[in-house]
């Protein structure tokens, strides 16, 4: 799954949709909780990366972010990951919370936690409903810290072996309240195929 | 003086008055080995403990097994004497403490394999800043030998 080589156009092309049905349905929820219909969601793109070239995908390494980690399980497995860079992380609590200044203590970590875990389920809800496949999400993780280290402590939680690394990933940016972010699946080794096939399937 | 920087899964060597640095360290863990007379150092920046057969053709600075050989014959080759190589370590944390199930503490096994690989390949640890959640910078001056560790909020400490 995670080879470059094992991966055909055609599995590309339904990755990418993938991405497109799940980060639309999280984009929307994100929308709902933010009262902002105006976020907007950068087309997803599947990156096959050796491991050093994915620390591309998050901007730099040392940035302090938010980053909410969820682990899947079920007919396929997985590992999502939500990340903001910091100030959008305070943007984002602020405004769900109604209010002018945030700290990430307890409530301002639970309240991340949880707009967390509604984009990441909001995501494998889409995904589940099209395949009807069962998709169970783990309780969020939620680090606050440089972006290289959580990047790279997720993809060791998704133990990749293998040379090259598969990655979902969509952007999204609010301009009205200055709130970014981005949303990435890694899928697992085992299960995937599953996917590809009642994709294929529900396709003729 | 150059800057440099490890990324994930990479390992490079330095000498003289050059400085190696790997920053985002989280379960991953960095070793910094070198030989304070020669002035020759290496810095790998270890993602898992062991690769699927023992060895990783492209990328052996990815896991503590390939890791530790690789970075010793690296150091070696650039002129670091054998018997004067020391090494600090550090990263190895568990950023996401609540998953610690699902994520079997990854940083704990990468940390317990390279000090494993190190011990087997006789390179002396000579200091170390691991475990804890809190991601890591860790900067060799190969020159001095000095490795400083910094956290995010926190002064940067030598080890």
């Amino acid at each position: 799954m995670s080879g470059k080589e094992r991966l055909t156009p055609m599995q590309l092309d339904l990755l990418r949709e993938l991405g497109n049905i799940g980060a639309g349905n999280a984009t929307s929820a994100l929308s709902v909780m933010l009262q902002d219909r105006k976020l907007e969601m950068v087309v997803p793109e599947v990156a096959i990366l050796s491991l050093p070239e994915t620390t591309t995908l998050i901007g730099g390494p040392e940035a302090l972010v938010a980053g909410i980690y969820i682990v899947i399980s079920g007919d396929v497995d997985g590992h999502m990951a939500f990340m903001m860079p910091i100030d959008s992380a305070q943007e984002l609590v602020q405004s769900i919370l109604g209010v002018e200044s945030v700290e990430f203590d307890e409530m301002g970590r639970s309240v991340l936690e949880e707009v967390g875990n509604i984009v990441v389920t909001s995501y494998l809800n889409a995904l589940a409903e099209m395949t009807s496949l069962v998709l169970i999400p783990s309780v969020p993780g939620l680090a606050i810290d440089m972006a290289g280290a959580i990047w790279s402590s997720i993809l060791a939680g998704a133990e990749i072996l293998d040379d090259y690394i598969t990655v979902l990933k969509t952007d999204f940016s609010s301009e009205r309240k200055q709130i970014e972010g981005h949303i990435l699946l890694i899928p697992g080794t085992t299960g995937f195929d599953r996917f590809f096939k009642i994709l294929l399937e529900t396709d003729r | 003086m150059a800057e440099i920087f490890v990324n994930m899964g990479e390992l490079k060597v330095a000498a003289g008055d050059d400085v190696l640095i790997t920053v985002g360290l989280g379960s991953c863990v960095g070793v910094a080995l070198y030989d304070p007379e020669n002035k020759v150092g290496g810095m790998a920046h270890i993602f898992l403990a062991a690769s699927r057969d023992g060895k990783s053709t492209e990328q052996p600075g990815k896991f503590a097994d390939t890791a530790i050989p690789a970075l010793l014959e690296a150091v070696v080759r650039a002129g670091g004497r054998r018997s004067l190589l020391v090494a600090k370590i550090a990263g190895g944390a568990n950023l996401f403490p609540k998953l610690s199930q699902a994520s079997l503490n990854v940083g704990m096994q990468n940390v317990a394999a390279v000090k494993e690989h190190l011990a087997a390949h006789k390179l002396p640890l000579r200091g170390e800043d691991v475990g804890g959640s809190i991601g890591r910078k860790m900067i060799l001056y190969v020159e001095s030998g000095k490795v400083m560790v910094q956290s995010i909020g926190s002064e940067p400490r030598e080890i």
